[in-house]
């Protein structure tokens, strides 16, 4: 059996792009080591090699052999929260990398990919709605079928006086402000006993980083333009942002939409919280008597290499029992919550949480504390199932407590309470 | 968007027997289940598709999988990791292409007579993660440690890197459950209890479904050896002047009889040249480095500790200047990633090119590695010569035996090959170079392959004057066991066992 693809309408589309990223395809294919599979939080799982790293690179391949096409793989690439675990486990990133000044960049890959697909009409249906939803409301409607509007972004911030604008913006995720508003609220709890002078933005939108990753480019980049504009109009220079999604938005993506006129600092509150601990601008004084472990953030640790920081806060926080496991093990680690995969395989998702809740149960813990908002819906589900529940917890949340501040935790149970009109200095 | 040349009546009683969630007829579903790492013809891939593939749960259903290939005369392709340097999981005739990646579970961990049992898609790294708690480890410790599985192990019978002290995977599986290729679920072992390691009671069945490269049955269920988790590890790497001291102190540090030794490797100059490319531990070496010895121990510590210091004395008194303990430790460290990246590839003229990494892999009596590899190292020369897309990545010699690692090496050759410039032309002399590099060891008194298999296209042709009689062993045993050749078919020239004439 011989098999060659007939030409597509979107055929010199899918050259172009085999072109572009042939020599990162070879030098996977090439390689073979697939030392990714086992560290890849979806493989995991699935165990089926067409959502292994090794077939993101060799689908290329096979395109520009004429093979497959956009539309037999498009699918394939949904299999992917971009956590970044197969560039860290690539021998060519570990042991060549530097010297050719080449990485492995699967998350690049499957990006690419994703926007191929959209831009050949190959759209994934959950991935459309959803990416229209934000469009239509600014935000994404993380409610389900509740409306996420403008009129009710900034309602997290109820009764916390944060007045508009100024040089340091606190930029609240989507999540964060409809759905754990205790974690925003946190956060802005800690900045203001520590003294940090801030704002809120005059209207935020989405950051536009999940539409980026699902491949809808231009949508992400109205986001990114709108948010951009509206942080020069206040006169902002200083971005706080406590997702780190919205984090790798702010320093991958709006730079290469902007260059060199890009110029905010973009201060991940994790990393901020520590130094306002370390330098005795805020006072860990009560003691939160929990038995904790850690979930690294796959776009803290593996994108950016941030693990210290979440783990110096912890260590400080009194009356905690904190049970460690080293951010090299937790490559392999996930709660299957990024890139969209909760929302075309919720399924899947739900399966890579409950195991990471399991790990976390096996060292005998009470809390897992994550420090990102997108992971704490999936994992708390998954830990409140247990016949012996674990809690999940964000590390701002811990943080509040720990300096004795209001506005702690808040779960999914008060959203509705925090969705209201009244006193929001920040809304519009 | 499907196209299969197995019939839907097939499709539909492979979703009877596996669920619709575990049976692919989709085109990228099969066109990544047609390769390995093993040398491949990339621009013939259409060639090596499945035309459907499954994911099973359960040995009934791999069973039942093989009755209906049968009774359709489908061939039957298993594959596990798929990581394997020969080709053994490369469906070369198409048909039902089985992936057991999802049979990954632990079935049970005895403490007590000292086994785990467990499913073949589950990965080394993965079962020791899960064994640490125990204190135990399964020291199966191939270059694919990070990714390859079980099953692909027992099938190609694999090596490990520390098997001078642990055993090699054929030592470590204790039994194991294989589909036959008529579709028999049997249990082999020594003799017939799961977990017993020695015994004489009949055909010694369990070394003649290991290495099979899947021509003679899928394993299903695997039972295998722990042993204590080591408290003390010690590697050692030294440097000579000239390969002829090198080789001489590789023979002398083998032969020290240490039990804890698991293994001595000999990087050949060539080897080095190439790690000089770009490696940083090696860049800084002074030029008088031309080979290195790396040595590894693990036991106890009351074993190791001194067993180190002797180790040491012998290198050194054997002409061998030690690298020290970064290079060594870290060196060792990083042994499954750090030898063959595509990033490493050169033309003649220098250019950085992508390049897959192939490795051929003999093995050879201590006497013999001088010749073999000068004479190695020339037929890649002369295939350099013609096709510049190939690139001599050096040589290295493994103790190859276990427990007793001194009278023949894995000994090979890693050759560079810029895949995306193949052709026929340069596949053809890329298959003649197989044959030629096979044809050296086996007149060397050795054997084809020490650890990947002899099945692959150009070597494969060698295997019959390797085996002598054996051979019509082979095929007379696997007409016996798979009268329709529905096994992987077109591996081991063991169609021959089918043609006209053929003693059944």
């Amino acid at each position: 059996m011989s098999e060659q693809s007939e030409p597509t309408g979107n055929g010199h589309r899918e050259a172009q792009f085999a072109q572009e990223w042939r020599n990162a395809a070879y030098n996977c294919y090439s390689s073979g080591h697939k030392f990714c599979r086992e560290v890849c939080p979806v493989m995991q799982v699935t165990r089926d090699e067409v959502h292994s790293p090794t077939a993101f690179h060799a689908n290329i391949v096979a395109m520009e052999q004429g093979h497959l096409s956009v539309e037999d793989v498009a699918r394939d690439y949904v299999h992917c929260t971009q956590c970044g675990a197969c560039e860290l486990r690539c021998p060519n990133t570990l042991f060549t990398g530097d010297f050719y000044r080449f990485r492995t960049r699967t998350v690049d890959v499957v990006k690419a990919m994703r926007a191929l697909a959209v831009d050949s009409g190959v759209h994934q249906p959950n991935w459309q709605r959803w990416v229209d939803a934000t469009a239509q409301w600014k935000s994404e409607p993380v409610l389900g079928d509740v409306p996420v509007s403008q009129d009710h972004v900034a309602d997290w911030a109820a009764g916390l006086s944060i007045p508009v604008g100024g040089e340091t913006i606190l930029f609240c995720d989507c999540e964060g402000a409809f759905y754990r508003t205790s974690v925003p609220r946190a956060a802005a709890r800690i900045l203001q006993a520590a003294g940090v002078e801030f704002g809120l933005m005059r209207e935020q939108w989405c950051c536009g980083g999940p539409a980026a990753e699902m491949g809808y480019t231009d949508r992400a980049r109205e986001f990114a333009e709108h948010n951009v504009a509206d942080w020069r109009q206040v006169g902002a220079k200083r971005i706080i942002v406590f997702d780190p999604h919205d984090y790798i938005a702010f320093t991958e993506d709006y730079p290469r939409y902007f260059g060199d006129d890009y110029q905010f600092e973009i201060v991940l509150m994790v990393e901020l919280a520590a130094e306002l601990v370390r330098d005795g601008r805020l006072q860990l004084t009560h003691p939160v008597e929990r038995v904790v472990t850690y979930h690294d953030a796959c776009r803290l640790n593996k994108r950016k290499g941030i693990h210290e920081a979440p783990r110096e806060i912890l260590r400080a926080i009194p009356g905690l029992t904190f049970k460690d496991v080293d951010h090299v093990t937790q490559w392999s680690y996930c709660s299957g919550a990024g890139a969209g995969l909760s929302i075309e395989r919720p399924d899947l998702t739900a399966e890579i949480s409950r195991r990471r809740v399991e790990r976390a149960a096996g060292l005998g813990v009470d809390t897992l504390v994550s420090a990102c908002v997108w992971s704490e819906r999936p994992l708390s589900e998954q830990g409140g199932k247990r016949d012996e529940p674990v809690d999940v917890v964000d590390l701002l949340e811990l943080v509040a407590q720990a300096a004795g501040l209001d506005g702690g935790r808040a779960g999914p149970s008060a959203t509705s309470a925090t969705v209201g009109t009244e006193g929001t200095e920040a809304a519009q | 968007m499907t196209a299969t040349t197995v019939s839907d009546p097939v499709v539909e009683e492979l979703v009877q027997i596996c669920g619709a969630d575990h049976v692919f007829t989709e085109r990228s579903a099969r066109y990544n289940r047609a390769r390995v790492p093993a040398p491949f013809p990339v621009h013939r891939w259409s060639e090596y598709v499945p035309d459907v593939v499954v994911l099973p749960t359960s040995a009934e259903q791999i069973s039942e999988v093989v009755k209906l290939a049968n009774r359709y005369r489908i061939p039957v392709v298993p594959r596990a990791g798929g990581t394997g340097l020969t080709d053994g999981a490369v469906p070369l005739r198409h048909g039902i292409l089985v992936d057991v990646k999802l049979m990954n579970n632990i079935l049970e961990i005895d403490m007590d007579d000292r086994t785990v049992t467990v499913q073949p898609g589950i990965n080394m790294l993965k079962l020791n993660e899960e064994l640490k708690p125990y204190g135990v480890i399964y020291p199966d410790d191939p270059a694919s440690y990070p990714c390859s599985l079980v099953g692909g192990r027992i099938g190609t019978s694999g090596w490990s890197l520390i098997g001078g002290r642990y055993g090699h995977t054929r030592d470590l599986v204790i039994s194991f459950e294989i589909v036959l290729p008529t579709g028999e679920l049997i249990r082999v072992g020594d003799g017939g209890g799961p977990k017993i390691r020695k015994s004489s009671t009949g055909y010694q069945l369990k070394h003649l479904f290991m290495g099979h490269q899947g021509t003679l049955g899928i394993v299903t269920e695997a039972t295998l050896e722990l042993v204590p988790r080591p408290e003390a590890e010690f590697a050692a790497f030294f440097s000579y002047p000239d390969y002829d001291s090198a080789w001489r102190s590789t023979g002398s540090l083998a032969k020290s009889g240490l039990a804890t030794l698991a293994g001595v490797v000999l990087f050949d100059e060539w080897k080095l040249s190439y790690l000089r490319r770009d490696d940083e531990a090696y860049i800084p070496q002074p030029d008088s480095v031309r080979c290195v010895v790396a040595t590894a121990m693990y036991g106890t510590t009351d074993e190791v500790r001194p067993a180190a210091k002797r180790l040491l004395r012998i290198g050194q008194e054997s002409g061998g200047n030690y690298l020290g303990d970064e290079i060594s430790q870290g060196d060792w460290a990083s042994r499954h990633d750090r030898y063959a990246t595509p990033l490493h590839g050169r033309t003649p003229s220098g250019q950085v090119v992508p390049m897959s990494w192939h490795c051929e892999d003999a093995s050879i009596n201590w006497t013999a590695l001088p010749l073999v590899r000068e004479e190695w190292h020339e037929i890649v020369r002369r295939l350099i010569d013609r096709h510049p897309i190939f690139d001599d990545w050096g040589m290295f010699a493994y103790t190859n035996g276990a427990f007793k690692p001194w009278g023949d090496y894995l000994t090979e050759i890693d050759v560079g090959i810029w895949e995306q410039e193949l052709d026929d032309e340069s596949w053809a002399a890329w298959v003649q170079a197989k044959r030629d590099i096979a044809a050296v060891a086996v007149d060397h008194g050795g054997s084809i392959s020490a650890c990947h298999g002899a099945c692959r296209e150009g070597e494969v042709d060698l295997v019959p004057r390797e085996m002598g009689g054996g051979f019509d062993v082979m095929k007379r045993i696997k007409r016996v066991l798979d009268p329709l050749n529905i096994m992987n078919p077109g591996k081991y020239l063991l169609d021959q066992a089918y043609e006209e004439g053929e003693p059944s």
